[in-house]
């Protein structure tokens, strides 16, 4: 099953999760902060993609307690962790292709 | 009516269980970014409320069609479903519209053929012609809205069971 590449919003939701747990607001806040406001997802989209990332065990959901009420937040598994940093290997190895191209044309 | 009561009702294009998990969750959210969005000016809620409704129409097609997104739709590379298996029931029903079509077209042929030295109204084979499709058409979409009923409704599920299922029915319904 070939699960990578993935899209540039749902490698914002993972490397969100992957600092710290977040809840939906705060993931939506941190995706639109890492991508300069360039991306700014729904929450339509975003539980889209965390329903997705939940039945592949990508990450996992708890209740948070804050403010005195609880508060469903997500956080990566291990997996998820694992396949982020492929999807990251993946690219900087594109990343050095690309550089070597362009060198070699500019050669 | 406010934007959330109408966020609210777009959610009811979830299924069910969808809606029953993440429902209030998502409202809750919606409140929170709802209320970024009203402090921010009208062009910034205007591009909110659009985007929102654009988000919940494509998540509510994506999650009826378990997955197998168009290509327009946002996350389609992360569609990570192994497969998506064609109901049988969509197929049956694209069997029929195919036949309709060919059946039509050579039922229009044979019109053509019969009124092409006739001088009477040229509309009356085409009523025929269109006729016929519809009625097969109609034919179709009733089978297909049968099965398709049958297949919600778990009979099959059901029949497996009676059939000698060795498995749990938790087992055999979560198949």
């Amino acid at each position: 099953m070939k699960l990578l590449p993935l899209t540039e919003p749902v490698l914002l939701v993972l490397l969100s999760l992957a600092e710290q747990p977040r809840h939906g607001y705060s993931i939506l806040k941190d995706v639109e902060r890492m991508s300069d406001g360039d991306i700014v997802l729904s929450t339509g989209t975003l539980y889209g993609a965390l329903r997705r990332l939940l039945d592949q065990g990508w990450i996992e959901r708890f209740e948070e307690k804050e403010n005195s009420r609880d508060r469903r937040a997500y956080r990566l598994t291990s997996r998820g962790r694992r396949n982020l940093q492929l999807e990251i290997e993946r690219m900087k190895h594109l990343i050095k292709l690309a550089a070597l191209r362009s060198a070699r044309q500019g050669a | 009516m406010s934007l959330l009561t109408l966020y609210r009702g777009l959610l009811y294009l979830y299924p069910s269980g969808y809606r029953r998990e993440y429902g209030e969750e998502m409202s809750a959210v919606f409140r929170e970014v709802e209320q970024d969005a009203a402090d921010h000016g009208y062009a910034p809620c205007a591009a909110f409320c659009a985007r929102e409704i654009l988000g919940l129409l494509s998540g509510a097609l994506r999650e009826h069609l378990g997955g197998a997104t168009p290509s327009w739709i946002p996350f389609r590379r992360f569609a990570m479903r192994p497969e998506f298996r064609f109901p049988r029931s969509t197929i049956f029903m694209m069997l029929a519209l195919l036949a309709a079509v060919v059946l039509a077209i050579a039922e229009a042929e044979s019109v053509q053929a019969k009124y092409s030295h006739a001088t009477g109204s040229a509309w009356l084979p085409m009523v025929s012609i269109l006729g016929y499709m519809l009625v097969v058409m109609c034919a179709a979409a009733v089978v297909w809205a049968i099965l398709f009923a049958l297949r919600r409704s778990g009979a099959h599920r059901l029949a497996n069971l009676q059939a000698g299922d060795e498995r749990s029915p938790v087992a055999a319904c979560e198949r």
